[in-house]
């Protein structure tokens, strides 16, 4: 039993800002990924998929947990490599823990 | 542009935050927290549980009326193998108040507030985009279109510093001190639900520590914590080894819901959230540096957390490290002539606070991250032998029976190389 990923974002509250993703990504770029595609397994969120078909990297901001597993794992992110960075979500938008 | 010069701006408003300025504004200094989320603890995540002395220290007998969750009194650490497990469980209902589970997002929000009372300014939903840094000198943060000022900023931004680390001001985070953790929080309809799932008396708490199968052989573990009325229930792995597995971390983290000794938890309960955190746990050696012109870094930021693998702890820490901070800056703007920005030599004594404190613990445990990351036999080995005993022990069929002595030496021989283990177990110790 693995539940979809979109069922357990589900029960977590997000305040998205569509428009202005907080971490950016080169989906073309991603082809010569020198990280063995570490985004895909390592994001706890699986923002990350890599898509074969259109042999590009697909990444959705909307549903990231900021953890930040990603700037570590991929050395583009860590670097700050042209196409890629990873910023904090700007006023107070992104995920919202009524738990935590 | 506002004239208006802070005596302190602090960033973020975690456990490390919310302690350097409810101190600080207790001390009658003016004081500014900005915090990126909609509100205070609306960006924190924990595994779930906080030692009280920190609370104590921070806001003596009036911790009481913090929102907490329960009082641990049973500590149960869990080895694991695919499908069972061997138990150490106590009940410790004797023990003073040492620890709380805690859910983080309520309890910051009530600290919040009372920083608030004690006369700080509370600013959310407001993103620090940069530090103003002039003539090597911390004076201030960029937020917007606004550039506020301060004679010091103490950085709490958590374990992604990256105002810090753009600055230039201590070294970028190393993945290889670094573990991701993911959290679900389940909801049951009563406290007495959970009462019963952990065996214990109303208000009273337990707290699992899972080793083994669960992690695949990486350095990791897994937590479960009883709340009022909901259960805390995550995984915690090693960023590198993980990466090297090339396994799913969100199908591990699932694969814990089917394993009989621990899915058991949370069977029946209402998914309210679930959430992702790194954890710091690099130890003394990694730590960046503390404090320079203008600054100084508290909590998840300065590295300030601590796997001894039975424990985690960050929380404790966080908030001791924000009143260390805050106690240095009155001494420094005390002893400081004008009205400008501290200099690195005027909070150097932050350091020194931290190391006749907390970082004692780190000093004491050096190694012990590295020892537990080359150790994955703790993962694998052990968890196993531990099961294979007990299982030989209770195991009755038809055949004669097996002597004691018999069963517990053949569960021994499976160690491979004997001598070395006792070697490997013994340096472990001593780091833990």
């Amino acid at each position: 039993m693995t539940r979809p990923v979109d069922v357990l974002l589900a029960a977590t509250r997000f305040e998205t800002d569509e428009h202005h993703p907080h971490i950016v990504i080169d989906p073309v770029a991603c082809r010569t990924c020198p990280s063995d595609r570490a985004c895909a397994t390592s994001c706890p969120a699986q923002r990350y998929a890599w898509d074969d078909a259109a042999d590009v990297m697909s990444f959705d901001h909307v549903g990231c947990l900021e953890c930040g597993s990603c700037r570590l794992v991929c050395d583009r992110l860590r670097t700050g490599a042209p196409g890629y960075s990873w910023d904090y979500p700007a006023a107070g938008a992104g995920v919202s823990y009524r738990q935590g | 542009m506002d004239e208006e010069v802070f005596d302190a701006i602090v960033v973020g408003g975690g456990f490390a935050g919310l302690a350097a300025t409810y101190r600080l504004a207790q001390a009658g200094r003016s004081v500014l927290l900005v915090e990126r989320g909609a509100t205070c603890g609306s960006k924190n995540l924990t595994g779930g549980r906080l030692y009280t002395y920190a609370l104590q220290a921070l806001l003596g007998d009036d911790w009481r009326e913090a929102p907490l969750q329960r009082r641990v009194t049973r500590e149960i650490i869990s080895l694991l193998t695919e499908q069972d497990a061997v138990n150490i469980d106590t009940t410790l209902g004797s023990a003073p108040e040492e620890s709380y589970t805690v859910l983080a997002t309520p309890l910051l929000e009530w600290l919040a507030a009372r920083c608030e009372e004690a006369g700080a300014m509370v600013v959310t939903a407001t993103t620090v985009e940069g530090l103003l840094v002039r003539d090597g000198v911390v004076r201030g943060v960029k937020a917007g279109e606004d550039e506020l000022e301060a004679r010091v900023v103490i950085d709490c931004e958590g374990i992604n510093p990256l105002l810090l680390e753009r600055a230039g001001l201590i070294r970028p985070l190393d993945p290889h001190a670094v573990a991701v953790g993911a959290k679900y929080v389940y909801r049951y309809g009563s406290g007495e639900e959970v009462d019963r799932i952990f065996g214990v008396r109303p208000g009273e708490g337990a707290a699992v520590l899972g080793m083994g199968a669960v992690t695949r052989g990486v350095f990791g573990g897994v937590f479960c914590y009883s709340n009022a009325d909901s259960v805390s229930l995550g995984l915690v792995l090693d960023s590198v080894a993980w990466k090297e597995s090339g396994h799913s971390l969100l199908d591990t983290a699932e694969a814990l819901h089917e394993h009989p000794a621990i899915g058991r938890y949370v069977a029946g309960g209402e998914l309210v959230e679930y959430g992702a955190h790194l954890v710091y746990e690099g130890g003394y050696d990694t730590l960046p540096e503390l404090s320079g012109a203008g600054w100084l870094v508290c909590g998840d930021a300065a590295g300030l957390c601590l796997n001894r693998g039975f424990t985690i702890r960050g929380m404790d820490y966080a908030v001791m490290s924000g009143i260390a901070a805050a106690d240095a800056v009155t001494g420094a703007l005390d002893a400081a002539a004008g009205t400008g920005p501290l200099g690195a030599a005027a909070l150097s004594g932050y350091r020194e606070r931290l190391e006749a404190g907390l970082l004692r613990d780190f000093r004491a445990t050096r190694g012990a991250h590295d020892w537990m990351a080359a150790t994955t036999d703790l993962f694998t080995v052990y968890p196993q032998l531990a099961v294979d005993a007990m299982t030989g022990l209770y195991h009755v069929g038809p055949e004669p029976l097996t002597p004691v002595a018999s069963t517990l030496w053949r569960a021994a021989r499976q160690i491979k190389k004997p001598v070395r283990t006792a070697r490997t177990l013994l340096k472990g110790v001593r780091t833990l």
